[in-house]
């Protein structure tokens, strides 16, 4: 048996309680997003989880419009890749901000959006 | 390791079939095998590629379907799904089982059928290629992960939406040559400017089709194709992958698997960007033509759109790309389009490419990207 890293499935409960994780190799000090094995960097395995404060600034954007099966009545909706404080990125939703004010390097802050069981991760004003 | 060559290509017609994927792939690999002028029987394995069929025909098991349909029932077969890049990296391990001396003659091919579901459906199936857990929550689909890629590349370059649209337009140009294209009709940069937006700064015209379609290769080994004097031999190929998360991505204006592959696939051909005359690249939306052209090393970073709008990149410019209207013109069956950039490649060296042949090609490259950038072919192709 390998001892575990931080799974999937907790990453996902932390955010439905609206508190993000990341985890920091203690041998190169690469901070990441959960799961992984070995660190990209270094290849060690010497994962310690690490809170994540939730703020952060949009990198990239797009507003969706033709959606997938299933999401048809959310469209239009955005979507962003957000660089966190701590220095890695995170994708979501953005709510709550008008599509006309977006651009890159707007200052953003975690939400979990939660249908059902499902917990996604979202942004809104910071 | 023995060298590869290409002795026989086919496609479907692209565009709308009321026929399976095995069907439309039956019919290619009929038109490949009449090309290369062999008997069925001389296939020693068949490597098939498609994406969707398990969820738009409830189908899997599509290696030996394929064989049977063809009327080779008895070929050793294997499927492979690489999202878009499928039959390029179906190709690849092809050539490595001749280059191992296992086989002397492999058919290599994929089909798609897409257009018998609606098109949220289709949307849907598309982006289980990315991620489950981090993208498809938040409703990212293709045209969004290539809208942030336009978005990163605008703000970093100031590469303009006009820029993009010279991409489209031109693509449809050349399917305008290309009588197995799905679109044949010329359209301008304000029509592409006008179009419905699907994820900005993506708009409709920016994005190739969903499209039905097939396509088959045939390799052979050097002892079986150097008696053939239309043989296309292939001269590297190469795959590269990247971190499979949008939100891992260093730098999302850049395609690190392309520059990989490219580098890689340069070095195994000893060949460079200046001695390309013609290119089959992916271009899934407009603003992949222009990351393509840079990380393939013809342009600059960052130049990518201003070549594309000065023309640099159409029949008769400085490096012809997508002859065969590419992706966005010639449709995308994603898991038939790496052996039909290959069957246009091969087409073109040989001289047989017709209204829209490049004059005296003798290097040419096929790129095929799959996924959220996560997945890149690179082939190498020359005659003699």
């Amino acid at each position: 048996m390998v001892e575990p890293v931080l799974t999937l499935k907790h990453f996902f409960e932390e955010a439905r309680a609206g508190r993000l994780s990341g985890i920091r190799c203690g041998k190169c000090q690469e901070l990441a997003i959960p799961p992984k094995e070995f660190c990209p960097t270094c290849q060690g395995r010497d994962w310690t989880p690490v809170p994540l404060a939730g703020s952060g600034n949009i990198t990239s954007f797009t507003v969706i419009r033709v959606a997938p099966r299933g999401r048809g009545t959310e469209a239009p909706y955005a979507v962003a890749v957000v660089r966190l404080d701590e220095g890695v990125s995170l994708l979501g939703r953005i709510v709550d901000i008008p599509f006309d004010s977006l651009r890159a390097e707007l200052p953003v802050r975690f939400r979990p959006l939660i249908t059902g069981e499902q917990t996604a991760l979202g942004f809104g004003p910071a | 390791m023995r060298r590869v060559a290409v002795i026989g290509v086919g496609t479907t017609k692209f565009g709308k079939h009321d026929r399976t994927s095995g069907e439309l792939f039956a019919e290619a690999a009929t038109e490949a095998i009449r090309d290369a002028d062999i008997a069925p029987s001389a296939i020693q394995a068949l490597y098939y590629g498609n994406v969707t069929g398990g969820e738009g025909e409830k189908q899997l098991h599509m290696g030996p379907l394929s064989a049977t349909l063809l009327g080779i029932p008895t070929v050793p077969t294997t499927r492979f799904e690489n999202a878009c890049a499928t039959s390029h990296a179906a190709f690849r391990h092809a050539a490595m089982e001749i280059a191992a001396g296992i086989s002397d003659v492999v058919m290599v091919g994929g089909a798609e059928r897409v257009l018998n579901i609606p098109t949220d459906e289709a949307t849907e199936y598309f982006a289980y290629c990315s991620d489950a857990s981090w993208e498809q929550t938040v409703g990212l689909t293709f045209p969004g992960v290539f809208a942030l890629v336009a978005r990163a590349h605008m703000d970093k370059h100031g590469t303009t939406e006009e820029q993009m649209a010279h991409v489209a337009v031109k693509n449809h140009r050349h399917g305008s040559l290309n009588p197995k294209a799905q679109f044949r009709k010329e359209i301008t940069v304000d029509m592409v400017l006008k179009s419905a937006y699907v994820a900005d700064p993506l708009k409709l015209l920016d994005c190739c089709p969903f499209t039905d379609g097939g396509a088959a290769v045939i390799l052979a080994a050097e002892e079986v194709a150097r008696k053939r004097p239309r043989a296309v031999w292939m001269l590297a190929s190469q795959a590269a992958s990247d971190t499979m998360f949008v939100h891992e991505k260093r730098d999302l204006s850049r395609v690190m698997a392309t520059e990989r592959a490219a580098a890689a696939a340069y070095r195994q051909a000893g060949k460079t960007p200046a001695d390309v005359d013609v290119v089959e690249l992916h271009d899934c939306f407009t603003i992949a033509e222009i990351v393509a052209t840079e990380g393939l090393g013809f342009f600059e970073p960052g130049s990518g759109g201003a070549a594309a709008e000065k023309g640099w990149t159409a029949l008769g410019g400085k490096i012809p790309v997508n002859p065969s209207g590419g992706l966005k013109a010639k449709g995308h069956p994603i898991g038939a389009t790496g052996a039909a950039q290959i069957a246009e490649i091969t087409t073109q060296l040989r001289g047989e490419a017709g209204a829209r042949q490049v004059e005296g090609a003798r290097t040419g490259l096929t790129h095929t990207l799959g996924g959220n950038t996560a997945t890149v072919l690179v082939s190498l192709f020359g005659r003699g």
